[in-house]
């Protein structure tokens, strides 16, 4: 096999649904050993992308490639990729250990193994049960153990925190988590980027069917405009503890009623300009660039295009057909 | 809720051979199949349908009404196996489901992950469908021709023997007749994507056709509707008597509904292999 094979890559993928450009030139890669984030809003290309990588859809131009092959071309693909496309995409008269059963029998695995797949999502007595009464986090427990079936090398899930609890999103950013130290390569998508906070190592941010940025989450924070400091000063001193913060090279705005933010300065020196300067204040907080802010930040270009010319054709509008969400 | 573990990784082993991945796909269909119990009331049906009609069709001939009973010249055997036109409607629910079921819940996008040779996954849908309604046809006729056998019999009917060609013939074409009508409505469901659409289209054709056959007042469209509606065609080779009088003769009949089932088929492939999912 030429290529990692715990090796995702996708090159110039193009695709148009009618007249909307679903991807517009889609391109990066997911490496082995990290979580990578797949972010942007509903209707950016997200799940037709997934689609396109395992086979679903077929792409215009460019290439999606797992190990360095096309998916149509694995011989035994659920034991290269796992993906959870949709939850809801099980037969509801069928037992989950019986919707596992099959795909394990189309690639030969013994019935030990649904059995610990079954166990290691926590499925448990729910597998005897009929599909169709389960809740929607029964259902994405079915669906993270159908993808782990063939113990893949490599594992796509589309939007997998929708819809969970409080302790079902903290179990599917452990099970994240401890697929990607295994060192396979582990492909997220979300539309919010809070749900990958503390998940993702990497992120590909998109917008319009294209890349906007391609970045660790460290980077990202860094590159953020965002260590400000927040200062909160009664209406007298305000006036006095802009004049003291602008003159030391600070950025400041009146945010709120005896609210300053100040940039430019962190927290340390703004309380020591200001205690020297005598200026009273009754509070002074770091506020640290969030995933959420620095995401916004980025995407607050595309999005401002998207919401101007408002109308069904938007790709990001909610009835937008390239939405994994509303298309079938 | 214990964290997924390095887990015992099935690994190639023998399944990485192509031969066993086949299979693997024809196992999947037959435990998909297998695991839902419409699956098991529709087969039930096709049997129960096509035996309780043919009883009752049988039931309601009186030799009374020939001469002698020796020499009623009654196709008995095509009358006993009457209820397939009942028995059919329950497989081709059956094959259309077996496509159009996993459209309509989303499993497709499973099936496809797990075999993307999208022709693949269609034959092996319509191995395991042929194979089952071949079952439940066999039991099917079977049970008609003798339950039937037992009403007529009683009714003072001549029988012809159950080993007697055109009897073997009606017999086996008559499964060979479920098992391609199940194929086309295969196809169907492949072509249409929706239960609805495709039993309702399919219901159609074995069904409508031969009704507006008996509508038109031409005696030569009339024939010729009957020769080319697939049920209708199809259903000649239950002659055993009288084959003159037939439309159609029980082989070409049969060809007839082949070629039907060939396209529906090939309709089906054909969106399979290019659209979407």
């Amino acid at each position: 096999m030429d290529g990692n094979e715990a090796q995702i890559e996708v090159r110039g993928l193009r695709k148009r649904f009618g007249a909307v450009t679903a991807l517009d030139g889609m391109s990066f890669t997911v490496e082995p050993g990290q979580v990578t984030g797949f972010v942007g809003p509903n209707g950016a290309g997200k799940s037709t992308t997934m689609r396109i990588l395992l086979g679903l859809d077929r792409a215009e131009e460019g290439s999606a490639l797992i190990g360095g092959r096309p998916y149509r071309e694995l011989r035994n693909p659920l034991l290269a990729v796992g993906a959870l496309l949709d939850a809801a995409a099980v037969h509801p008269a069928r037992r989950g250990r019986d919707h596992l059963l099959w795909l394990a029998h189309s690639h030969r695995l013994p019935a030990r193994r649904v059995d610990e797949v079954i166990e290691q999502t926590g499925l448990g007595p729910a597998a005897r049960r009929r599909a169709g009464g389960y809740s929607l986090g029964m259902r994405q427990r079915l669906g993270i153990a159908a993808a782990l079936l063939g113990d893949p090398p490599v594992l796509l899930f589309d939007e997998p925190v929708n819809g969970l609890d409080p302790e079902g999103i903290r179990w599917m950013r452990g099970l994240l988590r401890s697929l990607a130290a295994q060192g396979r390569a582990v492909l997220v998508s979300s539309h919010l980027m809070s749900e990958l906070e503390g998940t993702a190592d990497h992120l590909v941010v998109i917008g319009r069917g294209r890349v906007l940025a391609d970045t660790s989450v460290r980077e990202l924070l860094a590159g953020a405009s965002g260590d400000r400091v927040e200062v909160r000063t009664g209406e007298p001193d305000r006036d006095r503890a802009m004049t003291v913060l602008a003159d030391a090279g600070a950025t400041v705005a009146a945010t709120g009623r005896g609210t300053l933010t100040v940039s430019g300065l962190d927290a340390q020196r703004v309380v020591a300009l200001l205690g020297g300067a005598g200026v009273a204040f009754s509070g002074v907080a770091a506020h640290r660039a969030t995933l959420e802010e620095a995401y916004m930040e980025l995407t607050r270009e595309a999005a401002e295009f998207a919401a101007g010319p408002s109308g069904p054709s938007g790709p990001s509008g909610p009835s937008g057909p390239a939405s994994g969400e509303d298309r079938r | 809720m214990s964290g997924p573990g390095p887990g015992p990784g099935p690994g190639p082993g023998p399944g990485a051979r192509a031969g066993a991945r086949r299979l693997g796909t024809v196992h999947a269909e037959w435990t998909k199949l297998r695991t839902l119990t419409s699956t098991w009331w529709l087969l039930s049906a096709v049997v129960g349908l096509t035996v309780a009609a043919g009883v009752a069709v049988s039931g309601s001939l009186t030799a009374g009404a020939c001469p002698v009973p020796a020499e009623c010249h009654e196709d008995t055997v095509r009358i006993g196996l009457t209820g397939i036109w009942l028995g059919q409607g329950a497989v081709i629910v059956l094959a259309v489901l077996a496509v159009s079921g996993e459209y309509g819940t989303g499993t497709i996008r499973a099936a496809l992950a797990a075999e993307p040779r999208r022709l693949r996954l269609l034959a092996a849908k319509a191995l395991v469908v042929g194979a089952l309604t071949a079952a439940a046809g066999a039991a099917a006729v079977a049970g008609a021709l003798l339950a039937g056998r037992r009403v007529l019999a009683a009714d003072g009917f001549p029988l012809p023997a159950l080993t007697e060609g055109p009897v073997l013939r009606a017999a086996a074409g008559t499964v060979l007749y479920l098992v391609l009508t199940a194929l086309l409505a295969l196809g169907a469901g492949a072509a249409l994507r929706d239960t609805a659409t495709a039993v309702t289209a399919v219901l159609a054709v074995c069904y409508l056709l031969p009704l507006l056959a008996g509508l038109v007042s031409e005696p030569e469209w009339q024939e010729r509707l009957l020769r080319l509606a697939p049920s209708t065609a199809g259903l000649a080779v239950q002659a055993t008597a009288n084959l003159d009088g037939l439309p159609i003769g029980p082989w070409p009949g049969l060809a007839v509904l082949t070629a039907w089932t060939a396209a529906a088929l090939a309709a089906g492939a054909a969106v399979l292999c290019t659209r979407d999912v």
